[in-house]
């Protein structure tokens, strides 16, 4: 380390309970951030890392065990900016949408048995733990986003993160839609931007892994979904898989909600 | 008045060569099973003649959907200016003529948006005529009849195109169109006969006199909850709308210290952050209140404040809605004549 770099804000980059997705782009995207942060932690990428607080720390995965928490209450002790990054940070993603269809123990028993002796949560958000300053939901993250984040964030301003839905960047792409053509089961109405409508762009189906937009019209969704013939369990199933919290659903018009729980 | 003449079918390809000479020429083609996106194209067989409305209309030329205003490094500010690149627009339909129309008094209205201008004035605009399907009601808003926004204009007669020339660039190009031949009084008679045909053609529309007052009265018919309560919030009917123009602004600050970009990207009424200000107050908190500010502007709105509607009647907004609920001439109906949904 040269004297220069220690005044650099600091950095850093931790995971926990996740696809180590998120830890990839920071790490292609490195070589254009080390000009101007130092990375005090990283243990993805480097071996030496201190515990020394710093400017922002980037934090992927969903807490789902004791450690998790542990971990994540540590690091916010030492952050002035924490920085959920991917859907598991900033929603659950699909372990916190299993937790939202079934028991933690359940799962935790079909799969290594009744007498397990791991220690499991069930699998939330940062944010339902900690104070979080700024979501960047993604799976994994977009790099123009994720770059433009860090910079705002360098120059103390609040950076600027879309939460329109996936539909506005399908039509800028001039996609033929395919909830409409093919009647796929798109959630691009309901899913944030930010991916710049990948699936539908090769003519798949959203399946919202970014997360919920802006105030989800998921009534609606289910609505639609069902009139095409899409069973109303696995359109709720499908709208819950990547995290979405269950206050968005409160709407949800009796009859889905009843034969969801039938 | 404007001149008009006559060119075989069979001297397209070299019409179209013409029109390449002048720029990159852009036209409808098909890009799925039914839709059709204007794109750059090199061969004029590319071009879907049975095309009616694209999926984006051509505003998206002028006001590109992601544009760079501006860039910032060391203190200084950098406008970004269009690099004059002539585009020729090919196969645009009365509608859409319509609709740049509006979007050009819209973005010449001081301060005038150069960065539109700038590219409108760099451009050929040919119009073609067009057999309505069941979605087009441009009869019902006047727009069905080209009276602005193109310098050519072609209609379909058969073996022929019959080709109105309106402006100085178009009259610029006309030396070099050698398959020109003056329109006669028989080619004449044909064309009045194609648009006769064409306006007997409509099956979609509705008695527009009432319109104003009925927006008006209408306000709080319970038909806007019905819809309402099927909106997706998705913004679909405003990028593809040809008058749409709600820009969101982006300043992207770059890495290293005093450098970054100012970006305009289409944005739709229809987010509910749209209307979302200071101390987390929005004035259209709900799907439904959004969505009736959509249906007053296009249908009312610019009575006031330009003497004309903005919705052309090109059908785009009933067949990219994904809930069914912007069939704009059921709903004029239907508020008009309160069959259903009265209060």
């Amino acid at each position: 380390m040269n004297k220069e770099s220690t005044l650099l804000p600091c950095i850093a980059v931790e995971s926990l309970t996740g696809c180590a997705g998120e830890l990839l782009v920071i790490l292609e995207n490195l070589d254009k951030l080390l000009p101007f942060v130092r990375v005090a932690s990283f243990p993805f990428a480097q071996t030496a890392n201190d515990d020394g607080p710093v400017d922002i720390a980037f934090v992927e995965g969903s807490v789902s065990n004791p450690h998790d928490l542990e971990k994540l209450k540590k690091i916010r002790s030492k952050s002035r900016w924490l920085v959920a990054v991917g859907n598991c940070a900033v929603w659950g993603c699909v372990q916190g949408g299993a937790c939202a269809k079934c028991k933690v123990s359940d799962m935790l028993a079909a799969v290594y048995g009744s007498d397990s002796q791991i220690e499991v949560l069930e699998s939330k958000p940062l944010s339902d733990h900690v104070a979080v300053d700024v979501k960047l939901s993604g799976c994994p993250i977009n790099t123009t986003q994720f770059l433009s984040v860090t910079a705002s964030l360098l120059k103390d301003h609040l950076p600027y993160i879309t939460h329109k839905p996936v539909c506005l960047e399908c039509k800028l792409n001039e996609n033929p839609c395919v909830l409409i053509e093919k009647n796929l089961p798109c959630l691009g109405p309901v899913t944030a931007a930010g991916c710049g409508a990948l699936c539908p762009s090769m003519g798949a189906a959203c399946y919202g892994c970014w997360g919920p937009c802006q105030d989800p019209q998921m009534d609606a969704m289910a609505t639609i979904l069902h009139e095409k013939g899409y069973d109303p369990i696995d359109v709720i199933n499908r709208l819950k898989s990547f995290g979405a919290p269950d206050h968005l659903f409160q709407r949800m018009s009796f009859q889905y909600n009843q034969e969801t729980q039938a | 008045m404007a001149q008009s003449f006559v060119f075989s079918k069979a001297d397209f390809d070299s019409f179209f060569r013409v029109l390449q000479s002048l720029g990159e020429v852009s036209a409808p083609i098909r890009v799925s099973d039914q839709s059709f996106a204007f794109k750059q194209i090199n061969d004029p067989r590319e071009i879907a003649w049975d095309a009616l409305r694209t999926i984006l209309p051509p505003k998206k030329f002028f006001y590109p959907p992601k544009e760079t205003l501006l860039t910032y490094k060391d203190g200084q500010i950098e406008e970004s200016v269009s690099d004059n690149k002539f585009q020729v627009i090919f196969g645009v339909h009365p509608c859409d003529l319509h609709g740049l129309g509006i979007m050009d008094t819209i973005f010449e209205a001081g301060p005038a948006d150069t960065h539109y201008l700038q590219k409108r004035n760099h451009s050929l605009i040919v119009g073609l005529s067009c057999m309505p399907d069941k979605f087009c009601f441009c009869q019902s808003m006047g727009t069905s009849c080209a009276t602005r926004g193109y310098d050519l204009f072609l209609t379909d007669l058969d073996d022929d195109f019959f080709l109105q020339v309106e402006t100085p660039a178009g009259s610029a190009v006309l030396p070099q169109l050698p398959m020109l031949r003056p329109a006669e009084d028989a080619d004449k008679e044909r064309y009045k006969d194609y648009w006769l045909r064409r306006e007997k053609a409509f099956t979609n529309g509705f008695a527009p006199d009432n319109l104003r007052a009925t927006m008006d009265m209408e306000w709080n018919n319970s038909l806007w909850d019905d819809l309402g309560k099927r909106c997706l919030s998705c913004g679909n009917c405003t990028p593809v709308c040809p008058t749409c123009y709600c820009f969101d602004l982006v300043d992207i600050a770059s890495l290293s210290d005093d450098e970054g970009s100012r970006v305009r990207e289409w944005d739709s009424c229809q987010f509910v952050g749209f209307a979302q200000v200071a101390g987390d107050y929005n004035f259209r908190p709900s799907p439904v209140d959004r969505l009736k500010f959509w249906y007053r502007h296009k249908l009312h709105g610019f009575d006031d404040a330009f003497a004309s509607r903005t919705c052309v009647g090109c059908g785009r907004c009933t067949v990219s809605c994904p809930a069914g609920i912007d069939d704009l001439v059921q709903v004029v109906k239907t508020l008009q004549g309160q069959k259903e949904g009265k209060e």
